[in-house]
């Protein structure tokens, strides 16, 4: 479990980045620096109404000056990218949470393959710049639908090389769709960072099905569609104290612990920020987050999304 | 009854809402029974909101801050750099024996506090701040107080004791 400081930030900048993406930047009012943000870290913005949103940091991880991030207008969405799209100005303070990063970069690799999908594109500014300071070579498969809706492309077309970057459009007069398979068998050194829409994020991630789980990353902004899960009610017992909590079919872990005093820090309650993150025993968890590797889940649990069969113990 | 004088108030800092970054305050208004208007115990948003405990207003002496920069004592493996607006207690004081006013009353410029029990310090704040703050806090976290009489209060305000 990790908490983290909320700060009241001002949005100093606003960019237009393409008809629906705009790129905001906030800076402290009162201090020079932020909270440090490292290469693929990400925000958490607190929304009027209460609701949360993450969202990647897209600015030069050097520079604690600023941060930037690149909002995607969803009008089928949650709200929470309008609200931000048709209520904040110049000026607008923001509730912005210091940086988390489920999506670092490995420091020892010899070669990154990036892939990006529309909106995920975002951590891979802070990524590729890293990569490029740690000597590390990439390359950045970018898949959009056209190069009009491409969020930031400005800027890659800056930091990237023609070589490094490479632009996979599925719509308009030149279709060029980038074929996953391409990815080929695993490569020692090499590691694939992912982030985009889940259709994206599942083909690389049955691609590279047989790839050491330390070199495929992934990072999920959205909950995992699973329409075949029926949730059961099940027992949480309290490592400390042998306390039993019941959670019912119809209400989640974290909501139960709530309900029973343990003030469990929690952001997105998708099962993909990682704050409310438990350590258990003795149990059967039905892992439904998308933060944890396969090796974590042996005794880590996202208690927001995920379950167990009839009973687990937590090391509260 | 323990003899002292001189004691100062030097800083005041409010949170709207737990985990919320701590504002700097330049005066602020204290109302009986109740906490400084703006801050999270006020509000009723804090972390320990729900929990009833004296918290209207808590007070933290400054020389904790010092002892931690020099690490002393040698709890951790290096000294911490903590300031006024991290500590999260609303008063940071200097010249007040906070562990000896448990149970005393004591005015703050116009304001009235009873001491009400010492602070106990947490997990939450390690957590909050990314340093190891719990087993140095230990004793000397702050003193949490009731609001006896209100009113309002500002940086270089006097501290001196009524019991």
């Amino acid at each position: 479990m990790t908490a983290r400081i909320i700060m009241k930030l001002v949005v100093t900048d606003i960019v237009q980045d393409t008809p629906s993406v705009k790129i905001f930047t906030l800076k402290h009012p009162a201090r020079p620096e932020l909270p440090a943000q490292s290469a693929g870290a990400h925000v958490d913005v607190r929304l009027p109404d209460g609701k949360i949103r993450q969202y990647s940091l897209c600015g030069n991880p050097e520079d604690n000056s600023v941060y930037k991030i690149a909002v995607r207008k969803e009008d089928n969405g949650r709200g929470g990218s309008r609200w931000l799209h048709d209520n904040v100005e110049l000026g607008s303070i923001l509730h912005v949470t210091a940086p988390r990063n489920n999506f670092p970069l490995d420091a020892k690799a010899k070669r990154n393959v990036f892939v990006a999908g529309g909106i995920g594109i975002t951590p891979f500014v802070s990524l590729v710049l890293a990569s490029r300071k740690l000597g590390i070579p990439f390359e950045l498969n970018y898949c959009v639908r056209s190069v009009a809706d491409a969020p930031a492309l400005r800027i890659f077309q800056e930091i990237c090389t023609p070589q490094e970057l490479r632009i996979w459009t599925s719509q308009g007069e030149i279709c060029n769709k980038f074929n996953v398979s391409d990815i080929g068998p695993s490569i020692e050194g090499t590691h694939i960072y992912c982030c985009g829409p889940n259709a994206l994020v599942d083909a690389v991630r049955n691609t590279a099905q047989d790839w050491p789980e330390e070199q495929v990353h992934f990072e999920v902004f959205a909950a995992t569609l699973d329409e075949n899960f029926k949730p059961e009610p099940f027992d949480i017992k309290i490592a400390s104290t042998g306390k039993v909590i019941r959670v019912a079919a119809n209400q989640s872990a974290l909501e139960a612990l709530h309900d029973n005093g343990f003030n469990i820090a929690s952001s997105c309650s998708l099962g993909v920020c990682g704050s409310c993150e438990c350590g258990y025993s003795d149990g059967v968890v039905i892992h439904r987050d998308s933060v944890l590797g396969v090796s974590a889940r042996q005794d880590k649990m996202m208690p927001c999304v995920s379950r167990a069969r009839v009973a687990v113990t937590l090391n509260l | 009854m323990i003899q002292w004088s001189g004691g100062k108030l030097l800083h005041i800092h409010i949170a709207p809402s737990a985990s919320y970054e701590m504002e700097e305050l330049q005066h602020a208004e204290l109302i009986a029974g109740r906490g400084i208007v703006g801050d999270r115990y006020f509000n009723g948003t804090g972390t320990y909101s729900p929990k009833p405990d004296i918290r209207e207003v808590t007070l933290f002496d400054i020389d904790v801050l010092d002892a931690l920069e020099r690490n002393d004592p040698p709890l951790q493996s290096a000294p911490i750099k903590l300031t006024p607006a991290e500590h999260r207690r609303n008063l940071t004081v200097r010249g007040v024996p906070l562990n000896h006013l448990v149970g005393k009353r004591f005015k703050v410029g116009e304001v009235i506090l009873k001491g009400g029990r010492l602070n106990f310090p947490c997990k939450y704040l390690e957590e909050l701040l990314g340093m190891p703050l719990y087993l140095p806090l230990y004793n000397r976290s702050g003193l949490n107080c009731s609001i006896e009489v209100g009113g309002i209060i500002k940086p270089g305000d006097m501290i001196e004791p009524l019991d």
